[in-house]
């Protein structure tokens, strides 16, 4: 469903530049001159963001935003306020009126887009009418190595996903069945006879239907000459062997933009639970804070208020699973959320090593932690 | 608040204003050679009220607040008709310069409030201020396009 976007603005220029701004989008913008009028078609669309004047005729930014707060249907609609005065002053009273953000005129359009787009998912026309593609969904992939064995690690690593692996040794091979199938991904050994994995490279990217196509390579951490000219030549990313299965699904998933977080947010009994796998490596970590955001935006905008960061998977943490804490309770401070933090004893001792987490609160499970977030805000401390 | 750091304040918030907005480059000129040449011209005010009390008057020809109107809203200036988008166009330029001037102005202890905007048009006018009020005048150049800019100040309090 597209977004929508409602423009208050008692300026009819300031609301055709907001609509000019979002016009190569796939979002719905609708108008209104006044807080009166803004709080009706707010009432029959419920936008997904509103972007708001301060100073209008009938009623000001302010006091429509103090209505859209006090409506049960409308308070969870992130406000971006506009202001042309960008004094300390004034950038104070905005910040305590509860805005998610603020934009002082004048403004440059890409700026706005910007920060809308912190807030709301905005897709090029065009571009969602392509399905987004989940992890889960079926793949084909080409590796190319003259090692068997690199190949039946690969297949056998990937068996737990509905990926297809298809191996080939040699160029000409690979280039034959790229030329009858479309792999969606390419893993080709650096270490190819006479250089044939980088001719392949060119071969693939000379090709209308595999210009496109995510090509990684292989090389031993050793071989940098190698893995420079990859780097040069436009590879999609370069794999170490011994290969890391989790760091090549990863990867696999960046490049083709796989829908991956339905695996690390979940929402149960109406709290969103990020939840950290068992093998948390640090591409895991970093692909979970990519989607940290707009997840948990999205699940405030959908009307939840507590949030339980799951780290009972874990057998022990390190420094890169707290930095992700930290910026889960960060955003949820950010965001009004409440939290806490499932963890194992021992891994409640680890995290207690880093004096950030001090502050942190701890249950045992997920259900201790929905209970003391289902009980009213005054008894417990957020 | 000095003369001179008036003057620089009323050029950069001008300059930034139609930089941002319309990634026009204006350059300052000297206010010798009236702006009048027959065109019909237009000046957007916005006034301000507070610790400095004043207004702040836009002058273009009709043909060029034609194109800035183009340049904001994205509509091709031939499609433009009618005054009223050019009126709320050049109302809101008025705005975003005056509002830029009054954040400064805020900042360093002189806070005031806007006025609505307000729009004069005409062949040949001008805009002459009482004796008590201080008036800088501005002129600035964009390829052939020329705007002016009037800001006429009383002080309040003795600054």
């Amino acid at each position: 469903m597209k977004p929508k976007i409602l423009t208050v603005d008692d300026s009819k220029t300031i609301r055709l530049i907001v609509a000019k701004a979002f016009k190569q989008f796939d979002c719905d913008v609708f108008e209104a001159a006044n807080g009166v009028e803004g709080l009706a078609v707010a009432n029959r669309e419920k936008p997904d963001i509103i972007i708001l004047d301060i100073t209008m005729p009938i009623m000001d930014g302010a006091e429509t935003l103090a209505k859209l707060k006090s409506n049960p249907d409308l308070k969870n609609i992130p406000v971006v306020m506009l202001t042309a005065e960008a004094g300390r002053e004034n950038v104070l009273r905005i910040a305590k009126l509860g805005v998610r953000d603020y934009l002082v005129k004048p403004f440059k359009e890409d700026l706005l887009v910007e920060r809308v787009g912190r807030v709301i998912e905005l897709k090029a026309k065009g571009e969602s009418l392509q399905r987004i593609r989940r992890f889960d969904d079926p793949l084909a992939l080409l590796v190319v190595d003259d090692k068997p064995t690199i190949i039946e690690q690969i297949s056998t690593g990937l068996s737990d996903t509905p990926w297809t692996v298809n191996g080939r040794s040699q160029m000409g091979e690979a280039v034959d069945f790229c030329s009858q199938h479309s792999p969606d991904a390419v893993v080709v050994s650096l270490s190819l006879p006479e250089g044939s994995g980088f001719n392949l490279f060119q071969m693939l990217r000379a090709n209308s239907k595999t210009k496109n196509t995510p090509i990684f390579g292989m090389c031993v951490k050793t071989a940098t000459e190698d893995q420079a000219r990859a780097q040069q030549m436009g590879f999609s990313g370069v794999l170490n062997k011994p290969i890391d299965l989790e760091d090549l699904k990863a990867k696999i998933a960046r490049s083709l933009k796989l829908d991956t977080s339905y695996k690390y947010f979940q929402v149960r009994s109406g709290i969103l639970a990020v939840i950290i796998p068992t093998h948390a490596s640090a591409a895991t970590l970093n692909e979970v804070t990519q989607h940290l955001r707009a997840k948990v935006s999205e699940a405030v905008d959908s009307g939840i208020s507590k949030l339980v960061l799951d780290l009972s998977l874990l057998k022990s943490a390190d420094i890169n699973l707290v930095k992700l804490g930290l910026e889960t309770i960060q955003l949820c401070q950010e965001l009004s959320l409440r939290q806490r933090v499932v963890a194992s004893d021992s891994v409640r001792t680890e995290c207690r090593n880093y004096e950030e987490t001090k502050d942190w609160s701890f249950v045992g499970t997920f259900e201790d932690a929905a209970k003391v977030l289902n009980e009213p805000a005054m008894a417990t401390a957020a | 608040m000095m003369c001179e750091d008036m003057d620089k304040l009323v050029e950069s918030s001008v300059t930034e204003v139609f930089s941002t907005m319309l990634n026009f480059n204006l350059e300052s000129v000297p206010p010798d050679d009236p702006l009048l040449n027959g065109e019909q011209h237009i000046a957007s005010a916005v006034g301000f009220i507070g610790r400095l009390t004043g207004v702040v008057y836009l002058y273009v020809g009709s043909g060029f607040a034609v194109r800035i109107t183009s340049g904001l809203v994205g509509i091709p200036a031939n499609e433009i008709d009618g005054n009223e988008m050019v009126n709320d166009a050049m109302g809101e330029m008025a705005n975003m310069v005056v509002g830029h001037i009054k954040s400064t102005l805020s900042d360093r202890g002189l806070p005031c409030q806007l006025t609505i905007p307000s729009i004069v048009r005409g062949n040949q006018f001008s805009i002459e201020p009482v004796s008590t009020t201080q008036r800088r005048v501005f002129k600035f150049k964009t390829g052939t396009d020329q705007l002016l800019v009037e800001m006429l100040i009383k002080p309040v309090g003795g600054h």
